[in-house]
């Protein structure tokens, strides 16, 4: 009886699957901070080879996130009796937070190159495309645009850092680079405005269609 | 009037699903009757606040709830309110008891008598016995009554239930049927449904729905009595009446 009594918040950060989110973004950090140093170890390298780190621990962390937005009771969750976009926020802000915390420190020192700066904006950055992906597609594919998008950059950006590779490359982008925090910065208002306000995208549409 | 709606129009699209319906309910049981399609769910969901109108005004439990209503007012009605929808999910990691307690959560219950409330409603639905057990673990008709034990937990006023008795065997429906008679002494209780025979055993009027219309109102003895009159049809009386009742309908919108 306690349990249930005392648990009451207990069971909607356990129906958002947080114990697994949890356990899925320690595992990427400890994974990153592992590759990272790995990387800048190998005497034919140094610390600017941390940039695959950097490009794919905040995807994988954006992921566990995302995927973890998942709401199984849809339909009752809309009859609560309190708002919802106070709780989408604090639960999406207070994860973002920890994330970057943990994923900047994997990458210790250089803050002006490929260091904890770039990481916690790349972090922002993601978790903002996957919860406006969320959002608009549903929590289940809320990894794959993201994914996509950092893959193509990844493979594609320009060596040198600056220019307007600022942008539309803003994950592959130094730490004190400007317009690539502004586009990570942007994304992550966006997307927790819209995943605040709509929710993640039930899987049925609830609307048309459906035997009444 | 625990539930009145006027002018209620619901739009999917291109499809009108309610087209300007007026309706109230005072406390009892009700059915809600209907072909596939009629509009049954739309008109629930509404009920339940779930989706908004498109037009026309929702008032529950004297609080107007309908598009553009105040939250704080539409949460006031939500508290009283109980809801089982035809298709529910639940994580599957929870107990009964953790389902049926984070949905006393959602209507912000009282936390000091949650844990009572939710032993209480899934006795009355004979789970007592399986109340630790995983949801994921039970057969389909032990889902539906946790699903209705999730939508008494908080002793509503306004009780909601789409297709509630869908994969119950006919002992759970006789004993479901029993626990709506007991609900509706002191609550309105509005079932959905296209099971003739428990409109017959368990409400005391019925609403028949076709294509976003009302299509015919009274009560369940009146509904048989219009099967007893309409012999030629086969069946029984209450599934005669309806049909009779639905092909008058039909001839004089037709008309």
């Amino acid at each position: 009886m306690t349990t249930v009594r005392l648990g009451l918040p207990v069971l909607y950060l356990r129906s958002r699957a947080l114990p697994a989110t949890l356990a899925a973004l320690a595992a990427i950090a400890v994974l990153a901070a592992w590759a990272a140093d790995r990387l800048q170890d190998r005497p034919e390298f140094d610390h600017t080879a941390r940039v695959p780190v950097l490009a794919l621990a905040p995807l994988l962390a954006a992921a566990a996130i995302g995927t973890g937005l998942l709401s199984h009771t849809e339909e009752l969750d809309r009859t609560a009796v309190r708002r919802w976009w106070p709780r989408r926020l604090t639960y999406l802000l207070v994860l973002t937070a920890l994330t970057a915390g943990a994923l900047a420190l994997a990458v210790p020192g250089h803050p002006e190159q490929f260091g904890a700066p770039a990481m916690v904006r790349n972090v922002v950055g993601a978790t903002g495309v996957t919860a406006a992906a969320a959002a608009l597609l549903g929590a289940r594919a809320s990894w794959l645009p993201m994914t996509v998008y950092g893959g193509a950059v990844y493979l594609a950006a320009p060596r040198t850092p600056g220019g307007a590779a600022a942008y539309w490359a803003w994950p592959m982008q130094p730490g004190p680079e400007v317009a690539a925090w502004v586009m990570a910065g942007t994304a992550y208002v966006a997307g927790a405005a819209l995943l605040a306000l709509r929710g993640p995208r039930p899987d049925r549409d609830h609307g048309s269609g459906r035997p009444s | 009037m625990s539930a009145k709606v006027t002018g209620l129009t619901v739009r999917h699209r291109r499809n009108t699903a309610l087209d300007a319906v007026d309706l109230d309910f005072a406390p009892g049981v009700h059915g809600l009757l209907g072909p596939n399609g009629a509009g049954k769910t739309s008109l629930i969901r509404v009920l339940a606040t779930v989706s908004p109108p498109d037009a026309g005004q929702v008032e529950l439990l004297g609080t107007e709830v309908g598009r553009g209503a105040d939250h704080r007012e539409r949460a006031s009605v939500r508290r009283r309110l109980g809801y089982l929808p035809q298709v529910f999910g639940y994580y599957p990691g929870f107990t009964v008891r953790e389902f049926v307690g984070y949905v006393a959560w959602l209507k912000e219950m009282d936390g000091a008598q949650v844990a009572a409330a939710v032993e209480r409603a899934v006795d009355r639905v004979g789970l007592g016995e399986r109340i630790d057990a995983k949801v994921k673990t039970l057969s389909g008709g032990m889902v539906r009554r946790v699903g209705i034990a999730q939508a008494i937990v908080n002793e509503p006023a306004l009780l909601l239930l789409d297709e509630p008795t869908a994969g119950l065997d006919p002992e759970q429906r006789v004993e479901f049927r029993a626990l709506l008679r007991e609900v509706g002494r002191t609550s309105t209780v509005i079932v959905s449904t296209h099971l003739v025979e428990d409109v017959a055993a368990a409400c005391s009027d019925v609403t028949l729905i076709e294509a976003g219309r009302i299509a015919y109102r009274g009560t369940t003895a009146e509904l048989i009595e219009l099967g007893d009159a309409a012999d030629e049809l086969g069946g029984n009386p209450i599934e005669r009446g309806y049909t009779a009742a639905l092909r008058a309908h039909r001839t004089a919108v037709g008309a």
